[in-house]
């Protein structure tokens, strides 16, 4: 069984068909990445899976169950975390502060426990601070963990968007251009990071990126989307050389 | 200090933290002074109309106070459950004049049906304490408790989802909170803040009318809150006694002195944009207080 | 026949001013998606003005009284003019409760507070110069006109139906301007997307002051107008309408211009459909139907729907 799959996914807003009958598998423990030019879809397909935005025809299946008509905190209870491309932090909150809202699902404790502030419910809220530091750590961003969000640079808060998404412990990460505005060795080492936390944390990954260079050295298996309407499904090898990729991206103009 | 000023500080305090609880979620909500009226009208109606409850001293007995209390807050938790659901599906400035409306309505009823004492309103309440002194340190008791809770709210995780969710509703969503309910939570906790404190304060007034829920109420006790500060309940405090003060404070100024409040709340928001209370405000103060407290925590834990 | 003709009349009267009075919250709405808490007290002033350009003249309370002024105008020479005082002081509160924010930066909602703050002050500026009783129109300010008409059997003041002249003049001019002027249609474009709208080199902060403008010169109408039909009860009463005012807003739909006149209406009616012997609930009605409104259909009427962007 595929892990995630959509079958004939469409979104229609008004009068623009932003998807078109789009289908897609993605397996577990796979590096997925979801390639196309500007307005292509691909952030509308995230914001489907993750229940922000319902289809307007087609399913969407998680392990073989269809998500339809659940909202977006419980398709994150299910496992599902995501990033957003235009950065979605807790801004007047620290880094920590946000990794803990990260964890919130797992974080839960007895309410007259948390009242009274026995020892149980300290040494848990000191176990949870341990387990947010650690994410910061991994993310190199334990030196900030105490400053606000709003403050820290571009490629902090970017990877602080990781780090939270990780805190919810998901089965699924779904990341909306991680590398935007990053330099290459930047690039290289998010790479590196990204294939780390698949293995450490055991997730499948569902990338949305431009860069194609990265995508097709990190993916192990590539969709592109075009105007709505996926275009190419295979090996990066396979999409690399399939000319309807290289037309979108070259000819036509985006 | 005169003690009857104080003891409507305390009271302007509280109902500041009923406005700031669902604040603390982005939820802009003007209904306190609605649930505060329907406390205050519980009170009232039990203490005049219930002899039961009058007990046998010269004083009305605390415990009658408190069953009126627990009352209040079961009427105003059920109705702000009943009504949150339906009320915080709205956003920003259309939530904000929903609860407007809420407040209105119940002015109106409240005015125009006898058994809530019409347009005179209930007369003779009867007394727990005969001084305002007394009013003060039950008040002062009753504010500190709050404010205790609403620290270790903030401080846990339930307080944590509610800046969250002010913060970036759809990104909290993506992270597992329960919005809805997280919302609904503070709505409720906001309406017993008020439905207690309008027990207290029906009490204190010896009398109570419709007039005293009504949209003034809504828009001072927001002044509390934006100018004190709404990211922690300290700003609401602050804000409650400060602003319920200035105008005895003003009384020299004699006439001038709602315009002098007009100026006030004109102009706070431009030099406090976050209240006086900010958060590097706080975290000058918490390494004091943190200090204390750590120590003591340890000395437990020895 | 006469009743429901004399309902209707009454109904749409009152309406009329309740649509005059949404306007202005409507066109500030429009422009900068915050509602203007101060436009209640701009309302009662301008009923101030018309009352002393009438030649009225202050009580004995307050720190102006007996000032009357020299002259005695015209009912329909005083009531633009109350206006166009009236639009002075919009002007004025735009330069310091709304401005200052803006220049900042700062979150949208805190101009709720800042307006309350000039609403406050404006009123209690009124209480202290002319005192809080209330004042009727001086006896013969309609001139020459009788009283009361006879339409089609049912009896109406002449107020009344000059109410419903004036407001509907008042709506044309509106509409002709909005959709036929230059400044007319920047507005809607600032309404629509101020960004753009700026790109497109139009001067937000311009088209601002103008909506401010318009509805503090519809609200001083509109106050001059129920204080010349009904009375005006001090200097608090204008608080009510300024209430009401929301409900008619929601109804019609938050910055919708034809949707203000419709909310109007709608309620004006509904209000004069209340039984004598439930009179006291007359003033629930607005809000009855606001809470409705808001629950089935927020954007009201004619309003359009927030759309929510990720």
């Amino acid at each position: 069984m595929n892990l995630l799959q959509l079958e004939g996914v469409g979104v229609r807003f008004g009068g623009l068909q932003a998807l078109q009958a789009v289908d897609l598998e993605v397996k577990q423990g796979e590096i997925f990445g979801l390639l196309g030019p500007n307005g292509a879809g691909k952030t509308t397909l995230f914001n489907v899976i993750s229940g922000l935005t319902a289809p307007s025809s087609g399913t969407v299946r998680w392990r073989g169950a269809s998500l339809a008509g659940l909202s977006s905190h419980r398709i994150a209870r299910l496992g599902i975390a995501r990033t957003f491309q235009n950065l979605r932090l807790f801004s007047s909150m620290s880094c920590l502060e946000n990794v803990l809202v990260g964890m919130h699902q797992h974080a839960r404790q007895p309410p007259l426990a948390a009242l009274l502030q026995t020892q149980s419910f300290r040494r848990r809220e000191s176990q949870l601070q341990q387990e947010a530091l650690a994410l910061l750590d991994l993310f190199q961003l334990e030196a900030t963990a105490h400053q606000d969000a709003a403050s820290l640079s571009y490629g902090d808060r970017r990877r602080l968007e990781m780090a939270r998404a990780l805190a919810s412990r998901p089965q699924l990460l779904l990341l909306d251009e991680p590398a935007a505005g990053m330099n290459p060795s930047e690039k290289d080492q998010l790479r590196e990071l990204i294939r780390r936390i698949r293995d450490q944390f055991k997730l499948t990954v569902l990338i949305i990126e431009h860069h194609v260079p990265l995508m097709l050295g990190l993916c192990d298996r590539l969709a592109v989307l075009n105007f709505g309407q996926r275009i190419a499904l295979g090996s990066p090898d396979q999409v690399r050389r399939d000319p309807a990729v290289i037309e979108a991206y070259l000819g036509g103009g985006t | 200090m005169d003690a009857g000023l104080l003891e409507q500080m305390l009271l302007g305090a509280l109902l500041g933290l009923s406005v700031y609880l669902p604040l603390r979620c982005g939820q802009l909500s003007l209904a306190t002074p609605g649930f505060f009226a329907i406390g205050g009208t519980v009170a009232a109606l039990l203490s005049t109309r219930v002899p039961a409850l009058a007990g046998s001293g010269s004083t009305y007995p605390i415990t009658s106070v408190l069953l009126e209390m627990a009352l209040a807050a079961l009427l105003t938790g059920v109705l702000a459950l009943g009504l949150g659901r339906v009320v915080l599906r709205l956003r920003g400035i259309y939530l904000a004049i929903a609860t407007i409306a809420l407040v209105e309505i119940l002015r109106v009823v409240t005015l125009n049906l006898e058994f809530t004492g019409g347009a005179l309103g209930i007369f003779g309440i009867p007394q727990p304490f005969n001084s305002a002194a007394g009013y003060a340190a039950f008040t002062l008791a009753l504010l500190a408790l709050i404010c205790w809770l609403c620290d270790r709210l903030e401080k846990t995780r339930p307080g944590r989802a509610m800046a969250a969710i002010r913060d970036d509703e759809l990104a909290a969503a993506s992270q597992g909170i329960n919005t809805a309910d997280t919302k609904l939570l503070a709505f409720v906790l906001s309406a017993l803040v008020a439905g207690i404190t309008g027990v207290v304060a029906a009490h204190f007034l010896n009398s109570w009318n419709a007039k005293l829920g009504n949209f003034d109420a809504s828009i001072t006790t927001l002044a509390f809150v934006v100018f004190g500060g709404s990211r922690t309940w300290l700003g609401p405090v602050f804000g409650g006694l400060l602003l319920t003060a200035l105008p005895e404070l003003l009384r020299p100024v004699g006439d001038l002195r709602l315009i002098v409040f007009g100026a006030v709340i004109l102009v706070g928001p431009l030099f406090f944009p976050q209240g006086v209370i900010t958060p590097e405000l706080f975290k000058w103060f918490k390494p004091r207080i943190g200090g204390i407290t750590t120590a003591a925590a340890q000395g437990v834990k020895q | 026949m006469e009743g429901l003709l004399q309902l209707l009349f009454n109904g749409l009267s009152v309406g009329a001013v309740y649509s005059l009075f949404a306007l202005g919250y409507t066109l500030v709405f429009s422009v900068l998606g915050v509602i203007n808490f101060a436009h209640g007290a701009i309302f009662t002033m301008g009923a101030y003005f018309t009352y002393l350009l009438i030649g009225g003249a202050v009580g004995a309370n307050g720190l102006l009284a007996g000032l009357q002024f020299p002259f005695a105008l015209p009912f329909w020479l005083a009531l633009p003019l109350a206006g166009i005082a009236a639009a002075t002081v919009a002007l004025v509160v735009e330069r310091i409760a709304f401005r200052p924010l803006r220049d900042r930066g700062s979150d949208p909602l805190l101009a709720l507070i800042t307006s309350l703050g000039a609403g406050v002050i404006l009123v209690n500026l009124i209480q202290l110069l002319v005192g809080a009783e209330s004042y009727s129109i001086p006896v013969g300010t309609l001139g020459s006109l009788p009283a009361a008409l006879s339409i089609a059997g049912a009896k109406v003041r002449t107020v009344q139906v000059m109410l419903l002249a004036i407001s509907g003049l008042l709506l044309a001019a509106l509409s002709i301007w909005i959709n036929g002027s230059r400044s007319g249609k920047a507005l809607q474009a600032v309404s629509e997307d101020p960004v753009t709208a700026q790109l497109l080199g139009i001067n937000s902060a311009r088209v601002i002051q103008i909506a401010f403008g318009i509805s503090g010169f519809l609200a001083g109408m509109a106050g001059g107008l129920v204080g010349l039909s009904i009375s005006i009860a001090g200097p608090y009463f204008g608080i009510g309408y300024g209430l009401k005012g929301l409900g008619v807003l929601v109804l019609g739909g938050l910055g919708s211009v034809p949707g203000a006149v419709l909310g109007g209406l709608i309620i004006g009616l509904a209000e004069a459909c209340v039984p004598a012997d439930l009179s006291g609930y007359k003033d629930a009605v607005s809000f009855g139907f606001l809470f409705l409104v808001l629950l089935i259909r927020p954007q009201g009427l004619l309003g359009r729907p927030q759309a929510n962007k990720v």
